[in-house]
């Protein structure tokens, strides 16, 4: 679901714990322009609720989450 | 039906048991109830709640060994507050490996620095407070303490304060990142997620045993404490649950699922307390601690930054560093280190004492219906003003 999707830009969290990437996100979010991708990797297992929720919840499009080798990749697509 | 079939069947259920259980994590919701209802099983069994006292004692044993404290504490395997922490910890990391969520997770330097801070300012606030989010906040109010109340002002502040530094450190600070080269040597490596269920089970048989072995030398009441705290953490951790968001994020996302969830646990708690109390079962100054209102309120807006800066409160903390996290290991350990070291020093002194302020309990100037009442309505206020906040997002602060 979410292979082969190219990121605008990537931020990473890795080591970071709540509720840093969080506030990055919100922080990377701010930058970008609607419709552009941003892509995050981290490792607080926390994020797999709070990325998806905040992201829907702040009007913007959660694209999907997937386990790679010790972190996972979010890629979210800023609404309008 | 053949035996082969059967025994398939079984495994099935076993198996989705184990998916709804382990994989998924529980509604914010169900985490306040089932923390309500322990509450007060926990009151019942022995004595309240808590978890800054656990940290104390070991913060008080450590300082006893290493020769500063000229007294010996009492043992860390005897004391109540000490199983009580002993078992979440243990439940959290129990727990953590039956869903496979447990890893040893590195932080950059930034990251465990703010765990060390975090954790002194912590042990400060709730040396001040009585308590830590827990036995000052919760606990505490559900006991009918003033106190708590103090507390819980004192915290909402602290983690607005707590916030305007993320803000100011994500704009001036680089956070760094741990990289990714901690898994990358792939090959034969061995596969530690595959039988982390099984280390946990093994985990909480091992509780299991220990209760019996404190029930065999009499000591029941100790055993029936250690399982209640391994509940704790198990809840807790399947449910994510986290006071410093609670408090934090009105602030920061507007998001209303644990204030309401904190307001579900106290209102199920406070209900348990005021029979227990009232009944005559348990003491009426039992967890209403000298503190109001200097202790509560101040020790509560240091302990609310703490714990914004730590990145979890006194029960966060230690699920967290049971979950593995270096960051919050650290905030642990000089949590206990420094609220030992302040409370043995507002100790030492009867004008520091009575400076934190006075034993307050609700029922003596209200009377018991009134205090439930008034609980239980700032309660409702605390969810009323986070939903609504969550619709018009009026006290979250801009990034």
């Amino acid at each position: 679901m979410v292979e082969g999707i190219s990121p605008d830009e990537t931020l990473d969290c890795r080591g970071l714990s709540c509720p840093m990437p969080l506030l990055k996100v919100k922080k990377a979010l701010k930058k970008l322009k609607p419709g552009q991708i941003l892509e995050v990797l981290g490792t607080d297992p926390g994020s797999k609720n709070d990325i998806p929720d905040y992201t829907k919840k702040q009007g913007d499009e959660f694209l999907g989450m997937e386990d790679e080798s010790g972190h996972t990749r979010y890629l979210i697509k800023k609404g309008g | 039906m053949n035996d082969e079939k059967q025994s398939s069947v079984l495994s099935e259920i076993l198996s989705n048991g184990h998916q709804k259980i382990f994989d998924e994590n529980w509604p914010m919701w169900l985490g306040g109830l089932l923390i309500g209802i322990m509450s007060v099983i926990t009151f019942a069994w022995a004595r309240p709640w808590g978890v800054a006292g656990g940290l104390r004692n070991w913060g008080d044993w450590f300082f006893s060994l290493v020769g500063i404290y000229h007294y010996k504490p009492e043992s860390p395997l005897i004391s109540t507050s000490s199983i009580l922490t002993l078992g979440l910890l243990w439940g959290a990391f129990g727990s953590s490996l039956l869903s496979k969520q447990f890893a040893i997770r590195k932080a950059p330097p930034l990251e465990l620095l703010k765990g060390i801070v975090g954790g002194i300012l912590m042990g400060i606030g709730s040396a001040m407070a009585g308590g830590c989010n827990v036995g000052g906040f919760f606990t505490a109010t559900s006991a009918l303490s003033a106190s708590g109340l103090a507390m819980m002002a004192g915290l909402l502040a602290g983690a607005y304060l707590g916030l305007r530094y993320l803000y100011w450190e994500l704009e001036h600070l680089p956070s760094g990142t741990s990289g990714g080269t901690a898994v990358s040597k792939k090959e034969k490596e061995f596969d530690w997620l595959k039988i982390e269920p099984y280390i946990g089970a093994v985990v909480f048989l091992a509780a299991i045993v220990c209760a019996w072995i404190y029930n065999k030398n009499a000591y029941t009441r100790v055993g029936g404490l250690l399982l209640c705290g391994i509940a704790f953490g198990f809840i807790i951790q399947r449910t994510r649950f986290c006071f410093v968001r609670g408090f934090r994020e009105p602030f920061m996302t507007g998001e209303s699922d644990v204030p309401r969830a904190i307001a579900i646990a106290i209102i199920v708690s406070v209900l348990g307390f005021a029979a227990l109390k009232w009944s005559g079962l348990r003491g009426e100054n039992v967890y209403v601690p000298q503190a109001f209102w200097f202790g509560g309120l101040v020790g509560g807006v240091i302990f609310g930054i703490g714990m914004v800066v730590a990145g979890g409160c006194g029960s966060g903390s230690v699920w967290r560093a049971g979950e593995g996290h270096i960051k919050l290991m650290l905030a642990v350990i000089f949590f206990a280190l420094s609220t030992s070291l302040f409370k043995a020093w507002i100790n030492s002194s009867a004008g520091l004492i009575s400076l934190m302020g006075y034993r307050v309990f609700l029922p003596n100037f209200l009377t018991y219906k009134w205090s439930l009442i008034l609980v239980i309505a700032i309660m409702l206020v605390f969810y009323m003003f986070a939903a609504w906040n969550e619709e018009t997002e009026k006290f979250v602060a801009e990034l």
